[in-house]
């Protein structure tokens, strides 16, 4: 398999201070692997490492120690070859103020490379992918949070990159807004195949997008994988909640596969299943049976957001 | 395309990219205009007007105006070559420029070209003035002599520029007052109003070591002042390539040092 990310052993510690220096470790040891295509997530509590991680890849940041290797080429040695291949956007854009949206990316167009024909198609196919024509004419201050946002996707779309970076693009937007721009992404991903690497705090968002995602907390991974292999592994499983009449047959459950544990009382039974999908018609035909009356049935599906919490724990 | 000629043309467009942003900033802040036509022409009338109060002879008032023009023409061509690093932190935007396939070369080139046009400006503008409010005659050195004292004013301003831009990449955006004041030390030392012959002994060396020193003394003697050093014009030429070469050098290692303490992330937050 080819990799577009590999990382081993990366170590990053920032010093503040000028008298009395403070060391704050942001990577301790990290490794990660990305294959070609792939879409992943770097999902973590604030100050785990997260943007510290992207920075490094980017070449924007140096680490102390650890191999960073980027489409198979070591990020520092061969960091003008991989600026051609790489790209960043991150939530809370920041563009040159006075500058037209078109401007901003034709000045980013131009430190690509981009010659002058080749430039304006460029900038005209992705005025018009992210909706930004009526905005081309309108200066970067002027701009709402959103369009701001688009245009930093549009922006780091400008040399076709091979792998993208995407550090929280959807962070401080409106739902609507961040609903269209993760559509936009998933597009990107389906048509042109880049490997995406994208970092977010929304667990929702992870789930959606991404194929895999990893943990990251005090600067390392500690787990990685697709959501529900994960979900697997720490066992959360979906919890069916029944409420019944009857007299429960509370030996022939604790055989079933798929269950992680039960909890039964005369009326109600709290069932926590592998995935509900699969257990529930075995569970109900076990129910009914058994002549059990059954009142009302709920499921609660574990997310992303229950492993992030077990890992942060 | 032969390989040569993409490379070339790779290389102009990235270097127009920058060209690009230092103009269209220039053309919409307001306060770029004030740096070519307001400071400039409110200094140049303060100084032409003292000298006639003072009752100066036509050589003294030519050497004060070479002076007060040469320095104007200096602070806004190295303002431009320290904009180009300076808007990306004032816009907070500084790690979309890194992170593109861009050199030094590109960004200090484009920048220069910028300031060239904008110290241009000023020095035509200036040198009309002279003409007209106070009948002093730039153009009589000739042009091959004007053209090399700008071509020696624009260098001193390059060097300027990149000092700033490495003092930010180095202190952060606090170091940006530097763009405003570099100037205005060197205006102490390099003989702007006053010859250097009459500087403290201990501040000779100092001002020896700049190369504006040479250039200033190079056209002041078209108007009859002896150079206070001999083969002026190499001298400048030297030392302004030399501190071009070492600055670009020092860049690049500030530049090192940015991405190892996280500063460049920082001028983007």
């Amino acid at each position: 398999m080819n990799f577009a990310v590999e990382v081993k052993g990366l170590r990053k510690t920032f010093v503040s201070g000028w008298l009395r220096k403070r060391k704050t470790e942001a990577l301790r040891g990290l490794d990660l692997s990305v294959p070609e295509g792939g879409f992943w997530g770097i999902l973590g509590a604030n100050g785990a490492g997260k943007t510290t991680l992207l920075s490094i890849l980017s070449n924007l940041l140096t680490p102390e120690e650890g191999k960073v290797m980027i489409l198979g080429r070591e990020v520092r040695a061969h960091a003008m070859e991989l600026c051609h291949k790489i790209n960043l956007s991150s939530g809370h854009a920041n563009f040159l103020w006075s500058l037209t949206v078109r401007e901003n990316l034709e000045y980013y167009a131009m430190l690509y490379g981009l010659p002058g024909k080749r430039r304006q198609t460029k900038i005209e196919e992705l005025l018009h992918l992210f909706d930004l024509r009526r905005f081309a004419r309108i200066r970067f201050d002027e701009l709402s949070t959103g369009t701001k946002q688009k245009l930093s996707l549009a922006k780091s779309l400008l040399n076709e990159p091979e792998l993208l970076l995407l550090d929280e693009p959807t962070v401080g937007l409106d739902p609507d807004v961040a609903h269209r721009i993760r559509e936009l992404i998933q597009q990107l991903h389906r048509e042109k195949g880049t490997t995406i690497l994208m970092t977010t705090h929304n667990m929702k968002e992870a789930e959606t997008l991404c194929e895999e995602v990893a943990f990251i907390k005090d600067g390392t991974i500690k787990a990685f994988g697709r959501p529900k292999d994960l979900k697997r592994d720490l066992r959360l499983g979906d919890t069916i909640l029944i409420s019944f009449q009857g007299r429960l047959p509370v030996s022939t459950l604790e055989g079933m596969e798929g269950i992680y544990g039960f909890q039964a009382n005369d009326s109600t039974c709290r069932i926590l299943v592998d995935d509900h999908r699969q257990r529930l018609p075995q569970v109900l035909d076990l129910f009914i049976g058994q002549k059990v009356f059954i009142h009302d049935l709920r499921i609660q599906e574990s997310d992303l957001e229950d492993v992030f919490m077990a890992f942060t724990k | 395309m032969k390989m040569s000629s993409w490379l070339l043309r790779n290389e102009l467009i990235k270097t127009r990219a920058f060209v690009f942003k230092n103009w269209v900033m220039t053309k919409r802040n307001i306060f770029t205009i004030f740096e070519i036509l307001f400071w400039p022409v409110v200094g140049f009338l303060s100084v032409g007007l003292l000298t006639e109060f003072s009752g100066l002879q036509p050589r003294m008032r030519a050497f004060l105006l070479v002076g007060v023009v040469s320095m104007s023409t200096i602070q806004v061509c190295q303002l431009d070559v320290a904009y180009v690093l300076l808007y990306d932190v004032w816009s907070k935007a500084v790690k979309h420029g890194f992170i593109a396939p861009v050199g030094i070369r590109h960004l200090l080139l484009g920048s220069l070209i910028v300031g060239i046009a904008r110290g241009a400006a000023v020095f035509f503008i200036l040198m009309g003035a002279s003409y007209y409010f106070f009948g002093f005659d730039f153009t009589t050195v000739g042009t091959g002599p004007m053209i090399l004292f700008l071509l020696g004013l624009f260098l001193c301003a390059a060097t300027v520029g990149i000092l700033v831009c490495i003092l930010v990449l180095i202190f952060g955006n606090r170091a940006d007052v530097a763009a405003w004041s570099l100037v205005s030390l060197m205006l102490l030392v390099c003989g702007i109003y006053y010859p250097v012959t009459i500087l403290p002994r201990w501040v000779a060396p100092v001002s020896e070591v700049i190369p504006l020193t040479y250039f200033l003394d190079y056209f002041r003697h078209f108007y009859g002042f002896k150079p206070a050093f001999s083969l002026v014009l190499p001298k400048g030429f030297i030392l302004v390539f030399a501190y071009l070469f070492l600055e670009i050098t020092l860049m690049k290692a500030a530049l090192r040092k940015a991405k190892k303490t996280g500063l460049l992330l920082k001028l983007s937050e």
